[in-house]
């Protein structure tokens, strides 16, 4: 009888234990099929996918630009032309290829482009290490091409013909390998000259260095948080001596004095740059100047030039900025030049 | 800044892409300055697709372009600009509306220029393109709109 009792209990056990299983396999089938339902209709959108399948379009074509300037023995560090302009205008039209039957609005199109674009920004700081001056530079060129993208997107799917959508895309595609593969090397030189009420005699020891300028920041980027000159320092006065350029963040420009002619012409090449995340790979300061011409009237005329080469393309953008961020270098310098020299 | 892009660095429309940069730019500037502007020519698009023939595509300078069978009957820039093809008589028959301009960059001809800039502009833009269209729908021995 006794034996009989446990039997029955045992086998009781045995079905508890069988339905609690059924029931947490219910669960969990259930579970996983409201988690799927969940990502497949509220996360994995035809919104996210544009957002998504673009962006990572995008990583991958700067991957391969990279691997094809590399296959080519190039400078690997160049941001070519195509991943400025191809890749923004092609993410424009990937994303709107997921949208097309979102029926948006052109407002809502520009707007979701424009997310589109500080996503990319967003994933171009954290991945690329990019500095946030450069990303403040690059945004208006990114965000204009991916809005372009969308409305060319939004114009090629509305008409429906497959062939002509693959022959943009191909000869888009095109554009970005002849690109990638093409040489780059852009030089350029930066002058500027101003007229100081002293004699050169005594605006020139200030040309070869000076003391910390304390003045504000004039330059809305300098305002913005990019490094400006405050001082310069030599260890001698002669040919081959090094020079050092400070900026308001600690960094150094490193420079070897190449001409020293006394009251007329300071010549230095840059040795090193810091490794500043804002100019690292994107430009290289070649070569500062300072030429001073007596005007014999008390004044001196001082000119201040800069050779630098853009590893960051199209140049007709960039070449802009790097353009006005030099000219307000050699101001900031040249200014303080004068607030000094004509101190009585 | 438009009116000055147009004016001295027209030539550097033939640049592939850089025309759409430049729409793309105005846009941009719409979308934070002026949304409201943005909804506008949405309102335009909608109706003016409604239109039996006409087809919306991209313009070749950027923008939106408004096409009656193949033929393009005005676009609308970045920037809210709506330039129309009328002809002459046409043109004399708006010529008292101070807000409609020559085109901005082709002088003496049937092209028209109307800034779209606030609700009230919406049945100007629609009366001008409706024009246009129904230029291209008489040579079409077709309806008209009205």
């Amino acid at each position: 009888m006794g034996f009989h009792i446990v039997l029955v209990e045992a086998v009781a056990a045995l079905r508890t234990s069988e339905i609690i299983g059924k029931t947490f396999n219910i669960v969990k089938t259930n579970l996983i099929t409201i988690l799927n339902n969940f990502i497949m209709n509220k996360i994995i959108t035809p919104k996210f996918n544009g957002y998504a399948v673009s962006n990572l379009l995008a990583f991958v074509l700067i991957g391969l630009s990279k691997l094809l300037l590399d296959m080519r023995g190039l400078n690997a560090g160049i941001f070519v032309f195509s991943e400025f302009v191809i890749v923004p205008f092609l993410m424009g039209i990937i994303s709107t290829w997921y949208w097309k039957n979102l029926q948006l609005t052109g407002r809502q199109l520009t707007g979701y482009s424009c997310i589109n674009g500080l996503i990319a920004i967003a994933l171009s700081y954290i991945f690329l290490k990019e500095g946030s001056i450069c990303l403040l530079i690059v945004s208006p060129l990114l965000l204009a091409f991916i809005i372009s993208g969308a409305f060319a997107g939004r114009a090629m799917f509305r008409q429906d013909n497959e062939t002509l959508n693959v022959s943009v895309l191909s000869l888009l595609l095109l554009v970005f390998v002849v690109d990638s593969i093409s040489l780059h090397e852009y030089k350029n030189e930066v002058s500027d000259q101003i007229i100081i009420n002293a004699p050169v005699s005594k605006v020139w020891p200030l040309v070869v260095e000076y003391d910390r300028n304390t003045d504000p920041d004039k330059y809305w980027l300098f305002k913005a948080g990019m490094p400006s000159p405050v001082q310069s320092t030599v260890d001698g006065h002669y040919v081959g001596a090094n020079r050092k350029c400070i900026f308001s963040n600690g960094y150094t420009f490193d420079e070897k004095i190449v001409t020293y002619d006394i009251n007329q012409n300071l010549t230095f090449d840059i040795t090193r740059q810091p490794r500043d995340p804002e100019i690292m790979g994107h430009i290289d300061i070649i070569r500062g100047q300072f030429i001073l011409k007596d005007n014999h009237n008390g004044t001196t005329t001082l000119i201040g030039n800069s050779w630098y080469k853009l590893y960051v393309f199209p140049t007709w953008y960039y070449d802009w900025w790097a353009e006005s961020i030099t000219r307000n270098v050699h101001l900031r310098v040249m200014d303080h030049i004068k607030h000094l020299s004509e101190k009585k | 800044m438009f009116l000055f892009v147009v004016k001295y660095l027209n030539f550097l429309k033939s640049v592939p892409l850089l025309p759409h940069l430049f729409d793309g730019l105005l846009r941009l500037h719409l979308l934070v300055f002026k949304p409201s502007v943005l909804s506008l020519i949405d309102e335009i698009e909608t109706e003016v697709s409604k239109w039996k023939g006409v087809k919306i595509t991209s313009h070749k300078y950027g923008g939106l372009q408004f096409n009656y069978k193949q033929k393009e009957i005005g676009h609308i820039h970045g920037n809210g600009m709506l330039d129309v093809l009328l002809n002459k008589t046409s043109k004399q028959y708006i010529s008292d509306n101070k807000r409609v301009r020559e085109h901005h960059s082709i002088k003496s001809s049937g092209w028209i220029s109307f800034s779209i800039v606030s609700n009230n502009d919406v049945q100007m833009a629609l009366k001008l393109l409706a024009m246009a269209y129904n230029l291209r729908y008489k040579n079409q021995s077709d309806l008209y709109i009205h």
